[in-house]
């Protein structure tokens, strides 16, 4: 890698971090409309049916046929997919209401802070361990250059990530606190008690893959544990088992069914955002969406073999020599993702919400006991191997 | 550009020390306290800044996730369920709420002992090699490459006795904090 001046670096983390960030922007609209397909499947109805794939034009000709036919259109898969253009402009345009009892500089800076630790956690997740391509050599002040399938290299990068999502609680009971409102509070406080309750088993689910790679980079810890390089293969049981505790964590981490108590809307209105609207709420819903995909990110790269095709490390059973399925590929890894993101589409459209007494049971009776037996199994793994 | 990137890079420790100074005057000026709690964030915040620019990787993180992200959210949580209307019915501005004069008086009190001891590392003459407790520790470690390993090596292999015996201090401050709080109710 050729050494580059402060100029080129600043220009090049630049780039990256606009890819990034037009990553987050195509996924999550696609994410909200996949939300509203899958439930509805789930759930044995068509989900979004009004725009795209009607009646009238050559795709409308189509559907008619089908209609006649009997059958549900092939086209209905699709339907709906543009209203997420409309549910973007909504947001945008609809008119800023700040309640006249709020405290107006915390009630604008909560949302803030929710997106920036949600998106500033992008910028240590590798998506991809060494060079995505090459800029051509004629190209201004970057030419010649490398564009690698990560912003920065951080050596410490799994506990930054993890301190920022703490951060990001912040945005929530700040939000909720601002608003000045009962039910915001309530929802507010609610959140805040869930976070750092499930923080504890989440961590600690995030150190079996820390002992058993024996780093705290993300893209060493994924390479390490893809190809189970270094490690017995007694190592993909608690990789197994911290995987599913850690995606239980995860889910109520992002507020999601059946943890999604903070906005439990039968109880609470909406929660902690309660009293937002226009693209304050914007900011939060996005700051959901993104850090479910972070949640996902992480399970992919950290349990799921990340760029590598086998999960808990069983990729060395494919030699490297094997075309495709043997090499680290972007693909993988995002369908990885993809599938995690799934999942909590499934997991949404099936189980209830926990009652909050159940909510704490479930963090403190089970999950740390069980996160901690998970991580004595994998240290004495190590420590024999 | 360039020029102008290296002197940025070069003072970049003084930027973020002068911002937690500004944060931390701000925590103390705030009138309400969810206010001084988010100005504390960003000295903690800013305190990591400093780290990271010292290239103490693993120190800046660690201020990131242990103060900024688990001990502020408790200081909030508390200051959210604590009645501040009280404070904020006074109309006469004042800096300080209570007890400015105490205040000021022990802010120059710090000021001045602080000057004392510090003066010499301050304005006197740099010393000629950085000072390190043991030397020897840090030739066998790479410690701007590898902070994490350096740090646990120094906490948990050449100075476990001192670590425990402090930690064993928080826990006297923890037990302390629930008899204080017991007897409130009693």
């Amino acid at each position: 890698m050729p050494t580059m001046t402060l100029t080129q670096t600043l220009v090049m983390g630049l780039i990256q971090i606009v890819a990034v960030l037009v990553l987050i922007f195509v996924m999550v609209p696609l994410l909200t409309f996949a939300e509203r397909k899958v439930i509805g499947y789930v759930q044995v109805r068509l989900g979004a049916t009004r725009t795209a794939g009607g009646h009238r034009g050559l795709t409308g000709a189509l559907n008619r046929g089908m209609w006649a036919m009997g059958k549900v259109p092939v086209l209905s898969i699709l339907r709906g997919l543009p209203v997420f253009i409309a549910d973007i402009l909504k947001l945008i345009l609809k008119e800023d209401i700040i309640p006249e009892k709020a405290d107006r500089a915390v009630f604008t800076l909560a949302p803030i802070l929710s997106v920036m630790a949600a998106f500033g956690v992008f910028s240590a997740i590798a998506f991809y361990p060494g060079v995505l391509f090459t800029f051509p050599a004629g190209f201004p002040i970057v030419g010649g250059l490398p564009f690698m399938g990560f912003i920065s290299d951080v050596n410490v990068s799994l506990l930054y990530i993890i301190g920022l999502a703490s951060v990001g609680v912040y945005g929530i009971v700040l939000g909720a606190w601002a608003s000045n409102s009962k039910y915001p509070l309530l929802g507010g406080l609610r959140s805040a008690a869930q976070i750092v309750s499930y923080e504890v088993p989440l961590t600690l689910s995030l150190l079996v893959p820390v002992v058993l790679s024996g780093s705290l980079n993300f893209r060493e810890m994924s390479l390490r544990l893809g190809t189970g390089e270094g490690m017995s293969w007694l190592a993909t049981f608690p990789l197994m088992a911290g995987f599913l505790i850690y995606t239980t964590c995860g889910f109520a981490e992002t507020n999601r069914t059946p943890f999604d108590l903070p906005e439990a809307e039968n109880e609470l209105v909406a929660g902690f955002h309660t009293e937002y609207s226009g693209m304050k709420f914007g900011f939060f819903y996005l700051a959901e969406y993104t850090n479910m995909i972070v949640v996902s990110t992480f399970a992919s790269g950290f349990f799921l073999g990340g760029y590598h095709f086998l999960p808990f490390g069983l990729q060395r059973f494919i030699p490297a020599t094997v075309p495709f399925f043997g090499q680290p590929s972007l693909i993988f890894f995002f369908g990885k993702v993809f599938f995690i993101l799934f999942t909590y589409l499934w997991v949404r459209a099936t189980l209830p919400r926990y009652r909050y007494d159940q909510l704490m049971d479930v963090g403190w009776k089970y999950l740390i006991p069980l996160t901690l037996v998970n991580l004595f199994v994998a240290a004495m793994i190590r420590f024999a191997y | 550009m360039e020029h102008l990137l290296e002197t940025l890079g070069r003072n970049m420790f003084g930027i973020f020390g002068l911002l937690a100074l500004a944060g931390a005057a701000f925590m103390v000026a705030a009138r309400s306290a969810v206010h001084s709690v988010l100005a504390f964030l960003f000295t903690m915040l800013c305190v990591a800044g400093c780290f990271l620019s010292l290239e103490a990787e693993f120190l800046g993180v660690a201020q990131i996730l242990v103060y900024a992200g688990g001990i502020v959210v408790l200081f909030l949580f508390v200051v959210m369920l604590v009645e501040i209307s009280k404070f904020k019915q006074k109309a006469k501005l004042e800096v300080f709420q209570t007890q400015s004069r105490v205040a000021i008086v022990a802010v120059l009190a710090g000021v001045a002992a602080f000057a004392g001891v510090f003066r010499n590392a301050i304005f006197g003459p740099t010393s000629p090699e950085a000072l390190v407790l043991r030397p020897e520790l840090a030739r066998g470690l790479d410690v701007a490459k590898e902070n994490a390993q350096a740090v646990s090596r120094g906490l948990f292999a050449d100075y476990l006795l001192p670590f425990e015996i402090l930690s064993v201090i928080l826990l006297v401050a923890l037990v302390g904090a629930v008899v204080l709080a017991k007897s409130e109710r009693v």
